[in-house]
């Protein structure tokens, strides 16, 4: 196997830009998962995010079968020349640890090649990014800060202009959730890609499903892939750790409700309901909290996510599952809190107390679930927990 | 470990050696130079070479190659797979090492357990208990792990019980037996205790469709001053996780308690291995228990829920893991000593019962 049989070589990590995401991450290498609907134009992004000069050393992994997967890498001394390696997946004799044995592979692997700036996972198909995204997202957990460890940056998922709405209202449903919604639930970043082959009315309706679909994504449109690589990496759509200001302007954009003034589109949110297929995305508002409200809306958030019910018990008619939630509020105390959540795997960190006052962080927050069953006993039981 | 049984079968069986184990192709062939001198003591008679990794009597480490991180080797060749009598009930791992009924029921919330086998649960942590507990009984310098794994498994079929850990994953053994720098995980083998090791048997059974779950660490005579420290804060760590455990407490929240015992007494808890939900699963949910702070563990504790709690706390500040080509042995990265206790417990309508309690050890107690 190449990989075993080479003998290790140095590699410095490249020097020429800044490792992305060093802030606030203690040195851990971003990893994005790409996921996209058929034919969308996933593999010509790949293709371009290695081969293009960027000066970053990015692998890409593509898990085609069950127990190996092939890894690509991009290296900013000779961008044309890829080297291709071969990751074997342990055979999980790894019982009752929760390191992944791919995780565990890939971490090996740049123990051997020294570390990456950033690490592309390219699902299959129709593959759902979130427990994928669920379970680097936890392996976080074990990291050491040694420049080695993987952090979860975010989920990119491409989608055909042309295609793409037919492909969401048509396409083969999992326990009653397309799978190209379910993608788009789980992505931070959506690329709507092919715009040239597309009209502008089909254009808008299309993005207008998304967004309705997932508002706290950010939506590009594009041709052939072609985007600047800092609007896919390093989005650090994950975090709960204290934010650096680029991150918390986007999460301050998203708390102001999403009226970005440069990408000039009317798209309708606030309390809006918009439904696909069963699947839609709530957003609601979250004032300043007392520290019983916080406690309540931790026990809300695990009993919603961990039990598909209601605390109350009630349940809503089509059944509720959440594929994805994120939330930013402060408390009476002064503290402001990011809820993050991806399936049932959550998380409400304390941002550091510096970043308030430099956002000026607004008095009502948000709160935003994306998924399944989100009727009105949904956002009557949330409110119900703040009027205590 | 297709590949490992065809290269036992093929090889060995051609030479006579029995229950030797290569993790692969490739830790085949970096220890082949080595591993070519047994071939040659199997065969004909030939002179012994002068090699630091074949012990005078024939016994040999098999991973030459591999930098260990403390100063445990491995002793081989293992002894033969231990066979279980046909009358008892066997988990369907038993044959082919796959646990096919842990991954049919992945993804489903926690097993809530009615009473008659709640009651199931209480009778095989009760052997489990027993079974330990003559083991450890058996502690001496001088004991071979692979003869304490005889103990564990006699005592096992006695009972009329599987030993759960043999062919789960391809596991070869019927115990875990873990020698200072292991953390979990160790493969019993020829190497005799010494005089001041620190040893943890971990035993698992099955019996009548349930499996219970149990693991103490052992002084091996007289022990250091560390090795009582690491020790007693395991032990610690793990009765103060039990307190918490009642209906309504979440998972997530034993880290909690127990990471600022380990770091009070100047060690780390590892993170990599989990306490899990137990029943008619070997390892069911929920999947993962940590035993460190500021987890994003799932779950609610509810009455009729059945899971294990088991720190492992590393002497230092390195909770990291390192793992032996067996790719089984989970070792610490510095070499310094681990200690383990681990308990099955069930959550009762008003609190904890655990299932697989013993005698208070007063060696753990000041």
């Amino acid at each position: 196997m190449s990989v075993e049989d080479d003998v290790p070589s140095l590699i410095e990590p490249s020097s020429i830009l800044p490792a992305e995401g060093d802030a606030g991450t203690g040195g851990t290498v971003p990893l994005t998962i790409i996921c996209g609907f058929l034919g969308a134009g996933k593999s010509t992004l790949v293709k371009r995010i290695l081969t293009e000069r960027h000066g970053y050393r990015i692998a890409v992994i593509m898990n085609e079968f069950g127990d190996t997967a092939t890894i690509n890498v991009s290296s900013p001394d000779d961008p044309g020349a890829q080297s291709e390696e071969f990751l074997e997946l342990a055979n999980g004799c790894l019982c009752c640890s929760i390191k992944d044995s791919g995780v565990a592979a890939i971490e090996k692997l740049m123990q051997k090649k020294g570390a990456f700036d950033h690490i592309l996972l390219e699902t299959t198909g129709l593959a759902d990014p979130g427990p994928i995204a669920s379970m680097f997202w936890q392996n976080e957990e074990l990291a050491m800060g040694l420049g080695r460890d993987i952090h979860l940056d975010g989920v990119v998922c491409v989608v055909d202009a042309v295609f793409g709405r037919k492909q969401m209202e048509e396409d083969h449903a999992v326990d009653g959730i397309g799978e190209s919604l379910r993608q788009i639930a789980g992505s931070d970043v959506i690329l709507l890609n092919k715009v040239d082959l597309s009209s502008p009315e089909e254009l808008e309706i299309t993005e207008d499903m998304i967004r309705g679909i997932n508002p706290v994504a950010s939506v590009y449109r594009t041709v052939r892939g072609q985007i600047g690589l800092k609007s896919i990496l390093g989005v650090d759509a994950y975090a709960s750790r204290p934010f650096t200001t680029a991150s918390l302007s986007q999460v301050e954009t998203f708390a102001c409700g999403g009226d970005h003034q440069d990408c000039g589109h009317n798209h309708s949110h606030g309390q809006t309901h918009y439904e696909m297929r069963g699947i839609s995305s709530l957003q609601v508002d979250c004032p300043t909290l007392t520290s019983t409200q916080l406690a309540r809306l931790d026990e809300w958030i695990r009993t919603v996510l961990w039990e598909s019910h209601l605390p109350e018990g009630e349940t809503t008619g089509s059944g509720l599952e959440i594929l994805r939630c994120k939330g930013m509020f402060a408390t009476e105390d002064g503290k402001t809190y990011i809820l993050q959540g991806v399936r049932n795997l959550y998380e409400i960190a304390e941002v550091e107390g510096a970043a308030v006052s430099a956002a000026g962080v607004p008095d009502l927050g948000k709160v935003v679930l994306i998924g399944k069953g989100l009727e009105e006993p949904v956002r009557r039981s949330f409110q119900s927990l703040l009027t205590l | 470990m297709e590949r490992l049984r065809a290269l036992s079968l093929d090889i060995f069986r051609r030479l006579g050696i029995q229950g030797s184990f290569f993790c692969g192709q490739e830790c085949f062939k970096a220890n082949w130079k080595t591993h070519k001198v047994i071939h040659d003591l199997a065969t004909p008679k030939q002179p012994l070479l002068n090699d630091p990794n074949i012990n005078k009597d024939g016994t040999f480490n098999p991973f030459g190659a591999y930098k260990f991180t403390g100063s445990l080797r491995p002793v081989y060749p293992l002894s033969p797979k231990r066979e279980v009598p046909a009358h008892i009930l066997r988990p369907d791992y038993a044959e082919d090492g796959i646990p096919i009924s842990e991954s049919k029921k992945a993804g489903q919330p926690p097993q809530i357990l009615g009473p008659e086998e709640q009651d199931k649960m209480r009778t095989v942590c009760r052997l489990v208990r027993e079974v330990l507990d003559v083991a450890a009984s058996h502690i001496r310098p001088g004991i071979t792990t692979d003869e304490i794994d005889a103990i564990v498994h006699e005592a096992t079929i006695e009972r009329n019980a599987y030993p759960s850990p043999l062919n789960y994953r391809g596991f070869p053994k019927s115990v875990c037996t873990s020698v200072n720098e292991v953390i979990c995980h160790g493969i019993p083998d020829k190497r005799k205790l010494q005089e001041g090791d620190i040893v943890n048997i971990d035993v698992s059974l099955y019996y009548d469709g349930f499996h219970g779950d149990l693991n103490e660490t052992y002084p091996v005579g007289r022990v250091d001053d560390d090795l009582k420290k690491v020790m007693r804060t395991a032990r610690e760590c793990l009765d103060e996780a039990i307190k918490l455990c009642k209906p309504g407490a979440l998972f997530r929240d034993l880290g909690k308690t127990i990471e600022p015992i380990a770091r009070a007494n100047g060690c780390a808890v590892v993170r990599t291995y989990c306490g899990h939900g137990i029943n008619d699963l070997f390892h069911g949910a929920p999947t993962n228990v940590p035993h460190y702070a500021k987890n994003r563990a799932i779950g609610t504790m509810k009455p009729g829920m059945t899971f294990t709690i088991e720190p492992m706390i590393n002497l230092g500040h390195n909770w990291d893991v390192a793992h032996w080509p067996d790719e089984w042995t989970a070792v610490t990265v510095d070499g310094k000593p681990s200690a383990q206790f681990e308990e099955t417990l069930l959550i009762t309508e008003t609190g904890v019962e655990v299932l697989t309690a013993g005698k208070r050890r007063d060696d753990l107690y000041s």
